[in-house]
């Protein structure tokens, strides 16, 4: 009754069994959860953390609003990347390799620095938050573009030569035959990494951004309790990201039915 | 259900229980754990070969020279020293923390063994000359995550932006970028950086908060503060801060006695 169904029957879990063993799991997080702390010897003391909701609040919708904001900004610079890496000027599309390349190979915490310290410094650019979604959306663009890019080539090949046999151009092959299938299938990874995007902000508290993590590092350190700042830290974070990740199954579900 | 996996599931279960239980220290029979961050020159920082040196590291090895125990330093976070204490991680917070009412209420102190001061870093062509001037609307003040600074921000910079830093060095860089009005932190770490980044930053040294430097203590340990606080008298009287303050702050001392500010042990 706890074990699913062998790949190959037909049967379906019943929902009992489903429910049953999800709350077995449950209560064996909860226990793992319960004697950590308890090991730990830790007095809660939760009223000093309620004086600073308002901080968990703020915090929490500037994470979300900058992310938004981000995840919009790096579909663009991730679009706009790899159609720049399937030109065919050489180097416009090596630069647009150097980009990914770069981004995909250092740790994020060192651009945002490099980013808001010394390139927008030179710029002249002040307003952190403008810089903190510039670098969350490089930073995102260039794994984005990664995702397009894998897409389109999953395209298989005889699809194209059959497009080129019925005279269709070289736009109208991507426009009727690539695009359509390659949105399908990036869709899960995209939702992955807007999930990757809400967490990856956390980064920006290093230049002073009011957002989620920071502002609970604030309580955490005004009131001098970690735990009781640091549970609702995760569990804003789970709201944020526990319907991206179950809408990235459910898509990938509805994919995988229809090709 | 079937016997089998309700065993299997009960196995499981046990094996993480088990896990967990098997977790917890021992505090008094092993070495005495003191904490502190490692980024705070000259009391608390690492050698090239990355060994805790500083004042703050040979009062914790006089100390358990003097308790007849081995020491063990622990590089920790500073906003997360309390929180080290008060679960256990640690037995002692030696880290140039400031004895404040506020955390007092968690944690105990010993007696103060320093005296210094809140003070300004500014940009070098800013207008502000002292404190009064920072609470305005538009004016944006940097602070330290955790420290006294951090505090004083909380409570008595309502008008102005405050901006929240993790590390020491992110706020001086601010300041000296011009991007934000004035850092606020201690006298000596704002001659410090004043003095690595002249052409950028002016220092304000003068105090506009008194504060007091001890050891913290896990609430209760009334044993371990009396020890303490007996060590430190000794120490004092030896000598030991005068000896560690030549050593290490003669530059200091010299600057700070001839503006007329005390800041000594």
């Amino acid at each position: 009754m706890l074990f699913a169904p062998q790949e190959d029957s037909n049967q379906d879990e019943s929902k009992k069994s489903q429910l049953l063993s999800f709350l077995l799991a449950g209560l064996a997080f909860s226990l793992f959860t319960y004697f950590v702390f308890a090991a730990a010897d830790y007095h809660w003391d939760w009223s000093s953390i309620y004086e600073y909701r308002q901080k968990f609040v703020n915090g929490w919708l500037a994470s979300l609003l900058v992310s938004l904001a981000a995840l919009f900004v790096s579909l663009l610079v991730g679009a706009a990347t790899v159609i720049i890496q399937k030109s065919r000027f050489l180097p416009l599309r090596y630069s647009a390799t150097i980009y990914v390349e770069l981004v995909r190979g250092t740790p994020l915490l060192v651009q945002i620095l490099f980013l808001f310290y010394v390139v927008a410094d030179s710029l002249g650019l002040d307003n952190r938050y403008v810089v903190g979604v510039a670098a969350l959306s490089l930073f995102s663009g260039a794994y984005i573009s990664e995702i397009f890019r894998g897409a389109i080539e999953s395209v298989g090949k005889s699809q194209l030569q059959s497009a080129k046999a019925i005279g269709l151009t070289h736009y109208q092959t991507y426009r009727y035959v690539i695009f359509p299938q390659a949105l399908r299938r990036s869709l899960p990874a995209l939702a992955g990494q807007m999930a990757n995007i809400i967490k990856d902000s956390s980064l920006l508290s290093i230049i002073a951004i009011r957002e989620f993590t920071l502002n609970a590092r604030e309580v955490s350190a005004l009131t001098f309790s970690s735990f009781e700042s640091y549970l609702p830290l995760a569990l804003g974070y789970l709201i944020l990201t526990l319907p991206i990740m179950r809408m990235a199954r459910v898509i990938e579900k509805r994919i995988r039915f229809e090709t | 259900m079937s016997v089998s996996s309700v065993l299997k599931a009960a196995i499981a279960i046990a094996t993480l229980v088990g896990l967990v239980a098997c977790g917890g220290n021992d505090s008094r029979t092993g070495p005495l754990v003191v904490g502190m961050e490692l980024a705070y020159p000259p009391f608390e920082m690492s050698d090239k070969n990355d060994q805790p040196i500083g004042i703050s590291v040979e009062i914790a090895r006089a100390l358990g020279e003097h308790l007849g125990r081995p020491i063990k330093i622990e590089n920790i976070p500073f906003d997360g020293l309390i929180a080290s204490l008060r679960t256990g991680k640690i037995d002692l917070i030696i880290s140039s923390m400031t004895a404040t009412e506020q955390r007092a209420k968690t944690i105990d102190f010993s007696d103060p063994y320093l005296e210094t001061g809140l003070c300004l870093l500014v940009s070098k062509d800013s207008d502000i000359q002292e404190i009064g001037q920072l609470n305005q609307p538009g004016r944006k003040v940097a602070v330290k995550n955790g420290t006294t600074g951090h505090n004083y921000a909380a409570n008595e910079i309502t008008a102005a932006d405050v901006l929240l830093f993790d590390k020491e060095s992110e706020a001086v860089l601010e300041v000296s970028q011009g991007k934000v009005d004035a850092f606020i932190y201690d006298q000596m770490s704002t001659y410090k950086n004043w003095t690595k980044r002249a052409n950028t930053t002016r220092a304000i040294l003068k105090p506009f908060k008194k504060e007091n430097w001890a050891v913290g203590i896990k609430k209760g340990n009334e044993e371990l503060r009396l020890q303490v606080n007996e060590f430190l008298r000794t120490f004092k009287a030896q000598g030991g801060f005068e000896k560690l303050g030549d050593k290490y702050l003669a530059e200091q001392k010299e600057a700070f006695a001839k503006l007329g500010y005390p800041f000594y042990f």
